[in-house]
């Protein structure tokens, strides 16, 4: 028991992204864009809520907010919902047996036939389409 | 509930999601985005009840996801039951609150009572 725990990494297993390959980066960014939205979610819903108080709430809130500071958050945020739904998509499918590829005798080298080039390619991909999406949202709220 | 049904449902709440938010943010793209954001224009949006309503089920469905997903990697990094037991009920209370927190804005803001 004592053993068991004393192996255990806890959070910094959880928030250590280096081993593992792309695939243990995907997840950990995942990970991290979902609590991030979490924590948007929950501003967003405050934020929002200042508009049942009438104009000059709601002003002073967009002062707050509509910032250069603000408008780089809401790029990062952007990037995240991309990468969290576009690498979500992948997992989703993964789940289901979706390009993962098909079981077999382990054989020299021993790659895990889950962890193939289509799945590496997604996870390129979701990146590619959240930076992507950082830079056409960063136009349109720097370009007003 | 079984995971199985959780992890379902945190699925399907997740592709609900990216639609609904998607249309979302279109809206604010039909002008220019600080105009969109301006106090009569929200107002307006939240007195346009298929918006206000789809409003209320983006609320309900990120909700879910967004706490279901919070719970799930609590539970990666501890395990028993008392700790289980405090998440899980923990997360569906926060996600209440939340839920009803959004809602009263969305029902003050439609019904004019701001």
């Amino acid at each position: 028991m004592a053993e068991r725990l004393t192996n255990r990494e806890g959070v910094k297993g959880m928030i250590n992204p280096t081993r593992y390959g792309i695939e243990r980066f995907a997840y950990w960014l995942q990970r991290l864009s979902g609590l991030g939205l979490l924590a948007y979610l929950i501003g967003h819903i405050y934020e929002t809520s200042t508009i049942v108080n009438g104009k000059i709430a709601w002003n002073q809130m967009l002062g707050l907010t509509q910032t250069p500071q603000g408008h780089i958050i809401l790029v990062i945020v952007i990037g995240m919902c991309i990468f969290h739904t576009a690498n979500g998509i992948r997992v989703m499918l993964g789940h289901g047996g979706v390009g993962v590829g098909k079981p077999g005798q382990p054989e020299y080298p021993y790659r895990a036939a889950s962890l193939n080039y289509k799945q590496r390619l997604c996870i390129w991909v979701s990146i590619a389409l959240a930076a992507f999406a950082m830079m056409y949202g960063a136009g349109i709220l720097f370009g007003d | 509930m079984r995971e199985s049904i959780i992890m379902k449902i945190h699925y399907g709440t997740a592709l609900g999601a990216v639609v609904l938010v998607a249309i979302h943010i279109l809206f604010r793209m039909t002008q220019n985005f600080s105009e969109s954001l301006q106090y009569q224009n929200v107002i307006a949006n939240y007195h346009f009840l298929p918006y206000a309503l789809m409003l209320e089920v983006i609320l309900i469905l990120l909700s879910v996801h967004g706490f279901n997903g919070l719970r799930v990697i609590l539970l990666e990094l501890k395990q028993g039951i008392m700790y289980e037991k405090a998440i899980n009920y923990g997360s569906i209370g926060a996600m209440a609150v939340l839920i009803a927190y959004g809602s009263r804005t969305i029902l003050m803001a439609g019904m004019g009572m701001s």
